[in-house]
């Protein structure tokens, strides 16, 4: 019985490590310069999806290949126009960690509320936090299993 | 009068003065124009004419139905504003000169885009001026011929090359090839040619008398028309004829398929692509009289679109200009 407690409180106290710890994986010193070319388009982004990590210097150039689009950065609160013909470059610095949500800023046509694509700044904390936790659990259920098994010692 | 009475009419006089602010506002809301932007496809700009008499204010009230549009007049210094769904964008101007203007769209709304233009008629008193026709069609040529150069030079024409020959720019015998009547009625391959005529030339090299082309070049424009070019060519023509100037610009895929013969092709449609301005054998048998012709008159069915009512005279030299930077070594 007493194993089982500890064995609780043990699993309980990894949970709460593993969930809400302050894992600094990345202290924000990389400054990087990252160039992206991105291409927009029948209303899609083309890469759709931009990794960088916190602290780099980004440069994303936007080629508009059909009609006039736009690119706004959720959560940097920056944006740019570009023209067929005329490609705009945003330049920043990626100081703020997580997943932000880019989006057309010219209404395009029909489908642009659809156009969108993502910056992600730095490791995915959250996906590591849970993967931890799936484990975990695993472990809690091999360790925890029905008191009324007989553990052979 | 007591006081009573008094207070009455102030209160009146109060009222009717806010009455009458209120009409008089309503009044100029009233007389502005509500202006539609749509693609082409579906309309364009409605209405698509308008009227002014020169001095009055013309007030605008911009609006699109669909995309985001842009709305500038052609020939002015008004600065380009953008037209957006769900937004009002206010614009007030004031024409001097009575005439016909020009309005277009800004914004690469769609494959049509250029196609979106509308007049406004300006009336008044007109003060008849002689128009001179465009040089094109003062020296009779047909800018929709076919031509190729036959003499190219091995390496791109530079004017910093040859310090020795630019001397000879100099000598009074040389001074008519540096004339804007010259250098505008020519192909680069015809004053070359004419160089090479020349007895007074005959000690330089091929690739020499191409550098002293590129001379009579860059002599006959200025840093500043070529830097002006550079933003007007990227805004309206960079997007078909491409950046580099190759005809390659990202919107050759949608290039509209037009009449073939227009351009002396068979009968049926077929498309044609923007001319690529990187080809020597194209640019340097075309005189500048021959570019500004196509660029004012536009293609007349090709899809090369006319900017005649667009820039004025000076923009169109300074865009000619700017097309030969493709050829020549550029002013540093
Ligand atoms: C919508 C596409 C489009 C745009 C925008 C466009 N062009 Fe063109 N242009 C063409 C096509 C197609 C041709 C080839 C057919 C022809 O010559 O008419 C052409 C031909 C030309 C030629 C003729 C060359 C020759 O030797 O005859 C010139 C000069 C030219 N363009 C200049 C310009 C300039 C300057 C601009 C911008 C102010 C511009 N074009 C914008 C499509 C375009
Ligand atoms: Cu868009
Ligand atoms: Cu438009």
């Amino acid at each position: 019985m007493k194993r089982i407690v500890v064995s609780w409180a043990v699993l309980g106290a990894a949970a709460l490590l593993v969930a809400f710890a302050p894992f600094n994986l990345q202290p924000v010193t990389s400054n990087v310069e990252r160039i992206f070319r991105v291409e927009a388009g029948d209303f899609a982004y083309s890469p759709a999806v931009l990794h960088v990590n916190p602290g780099d210097n980004v440069t994303i150039k936007l080629v508009a290949t059909d009609v006039v689009h736009g690119l706004y950065v959720d959560g940097y609160d920056l944006s740019v126009i570009a023209e067929p013909g005329q490609p705009a470059v945003l330049s920043f610095t990626a100081d703020r960690p997580g997943t932000f949500r880019l989006r057309c800023s010219v209404t395009c046509g029909a489908l642009h509320p659809f156009m969108t694509g993502k910056l992600k700044v730095g490791t995915n904390l959250l996906l590591w936090r849970g993967i931890g936790l799936a484990l975990l659990a695993f472990l809690g259920i091999l360790t925890l299993r029905s008191p009324g098994l007989p553990i052979v010692h | 009068m007591n006081e009573k009475s008094a207070r009455i009419l102030a209160a009146v006089f109060l009222l009717g003065g806010l009455a009458a602010l209120g009409i008089s506002w309503r009044l100029g809301q009233a007389d502005a124009v509500i202006l539609h932007a749509r693609m082409p496809e579906a309309g364009g700009w409605t209405p698509a004419d308008l009227t002014v008499a020169a001095g009055q204010p013309l007030r605008l009230r911009l609006t699109s139905d669909d995309v985001m549009h842009g709305f500038a007049i052609g020939q002015s210094d008004q600065p380009a504003v953008d037209v957006e769904p769900g937004k009002v964008t206010n614009l007030t101007v004031i024409f001097d000169k009575p005439g016909t203007y020009t309005f277009y769209c800004t914004r690469w709304c769609g494959p049509n885009h250029w196609r979106m233009r509308g007049a406004i008629i300006v009336t008044g008193e007109r003060v008849e001026q002689p128009v001179t026709p465009p040089l094109y069609a003062q020296l009779g040529l047909d800018i929709d011929a076919r031509r190729e150069a036959q003499t190219i030079p091995a390496g791109k024409p530079s004017t910093q090359r040859s310090a020795e020959i630019f001397a000879q720019f100099l000598l009074p015998s040389a001074q008519s090839y540096l004339s804007p009547g010259y250098y505008r009625s020519r192909s680069p391959e015809q004053v070359w040619q004419d160089l090479r005529d020349d007895p007074h030339w005959v000690h330089y090299s091929d690739l020499q008398l191409w550098d002293a082309v590129a001379y009579i070049w860059q002599a006959n424009t200025t840093p500043e028309a070529l830097a002006e070019a550079r933003s007007l060519y990227a805004r309206n023509c960079a997007a078909c004829h491409g950046e580099s100037g190759g005809g390659d610009g990202v919107f050759i895929g949608g290039q509209v398929q037009v009449q073939g013969e227009a351009h002396g092709f068979p009968p049926g449609y077929e498309t044609v692509l923007p001319t690529d301005f990187t080809d020597p054998r194209h640019l340097l048998a075309v005189s500048p009289a021959h570019l500004q012709g196509k660029i004012i008159r536009g293609g007349m069915g090709t899809g090369m679109p006319m900017w005649g009512v667009i820039f004025t005279e000076e923009q169109t030299w300074a865009l000619v200009s700017y097309l030969y930077t493709f050829q020549f070594e550029e002013v540093p």
